[in-house]
């Protein structure tokens, strides 16, 4: 992976426009303010979403209640584009960062989750209205919560794991520290 | 009367000198982690109920949407007292800075406006349909105060003119 990572960093790094902006005194605080309204978004709709499966709110139909994940995608989309401005700004801070690691893992699990709902009967067999949930789309609706509970939990803790320098002696497989 | 006293004395609990230097990652940086979860619970439920009374998702049954209301509280509450334990920690950054008494204010709004829409739309499918909408200059309004919560919220990292009294 940290061959991978150093040539992720070099791409990064190379002179982009956005750099210049974000480190203006508002750049920053506003990209993660829309960070946070992007992620809102996702929790509101994608949790709606899951909950209903779950057995909340039963008399909303189905294909009502999939008028949100327009929704919740953008919300997502948001996030995506503010976070990619953080990563092109400070992409060493992010790339050998073991929290970041770790969230990119939980979006990738989330998006693949969400790929298996949305491919295989499992969604499309819901009953529209009223009805129990099969127990598969609840164990997806389950997985999908505690996933985007640990996206925001691990980015939350990005800040505490700060990359240090790396021990020259040592051989790793993932680099979470600066070579 | 200055607040600098009080700071001071509220800086020097025991409460407040652990959550700020035990360098455990289940001290601050996982109040902070629960007051971002909950963050996104509160102002995604309530955004989601604002934009049904805008119209998205028209064929949802708006009056079923109360059926959330229980977990948008329960993150309310945890937030509350997330955020009383943050603001304890750093007493002096958050009460010596306007913004976060905008932030307050904001989110006084934004709780003022779901109690005046919940029991108007929450009720049967057709007089839900009729009171919500009436509600959407009400919805918009809700939408601004939580965006708006969420700006001020994070610009309190970059604003600040004190720390802490010591300092």
């Amino acid at each position: 992976m940290e061959p991978l990572q150093t040539w992720l960093v070099q791409l990064l790094e190379q002179d982009n426009p956005v750099a210049p902006i974000m480190r203006t005194a508002w750049g920053w605080p506003i990209m993660e303010s829309l960070h946070f309204v992007g992620l809102s978004l996702l929790v509101g709709a994608v949790g709606i979403f899951d909950l209903r499966l779950l057995g909340v709110g039963r008399r909303i139909p189905m294909a009502a209640v999939r008028r949100l994940v327009p929704w919740g995608l953008g919300g997502f989309g948001l996030s995506i584009l503010t976070g990619i401005t953080f990563l092109m700004t400070e992409p060493n801070q992010y790339i050998y960062n073991p929290a970041f690691l770790l969230k990119v893992v939980f979006m990738m699990v989330a998006g693949v989750n969400a790929a298996i709902f949305a491919v295989t009967p499992f969604g499309r067999l819901l009953p529209d209205n009223g009805g129990a949930t099969p127990r598969s789309a609840k164990v997806i609706a389950t997985v999908s919560l505690c996933l985007w509970v640990a996206t925001i939990l691990s980015g939350r803790l990005i800040t505490f794991y700060r990359p240090g320098v790396c021990d020259p002696n040592e051989t790793r497989v993932v680099a979470t520290c600066l070579p | 009367m200055s607040l600098d006293p009080f700071l001071l004395w509220l800086e020097s609990t025991s409460l407040s000198t652990w959550v700020r230097e035990e360098p455990s990652i289940y001290a601050f940086p996982l109040i902070l982690s629960l007051h971002t979860i909950g963050l996104g619970f509160v102002a995604g439920i309530n955004a989601v109920i604002a934009l049904r009374i805008l119209g998205v998702g028209g064929s949802i049954p708006i009056a079923e949407l109360r059926r959330f209301m229980p977990v948008m509280w329960a993150s309310f509450w945890l937030n509350a007292i997330s955020g009383i334990v943050l603001l304890i920690a750093y007493p002096t950054k958050g009460l010596t800075n306007p913004v976060f008494y905008l932030k307050l204010l904001l989110i006084a709004g934004g709780v003022v406006l779901i109690r005046y829409i919940a029991p108007r739309v929450f009720v049967g499918d057709a007089a839900g349909e009729e009171a919500a909408a009436r509600m959407r200059p009400m919805a918009w309004a809700a939408l601004v105060c939580w965006v708006g919560a969420i700006f001020a919220g994070r610009l309190l990292a970059y604003t600040h003119s004190r720390l802490l009294q010591g300092m």
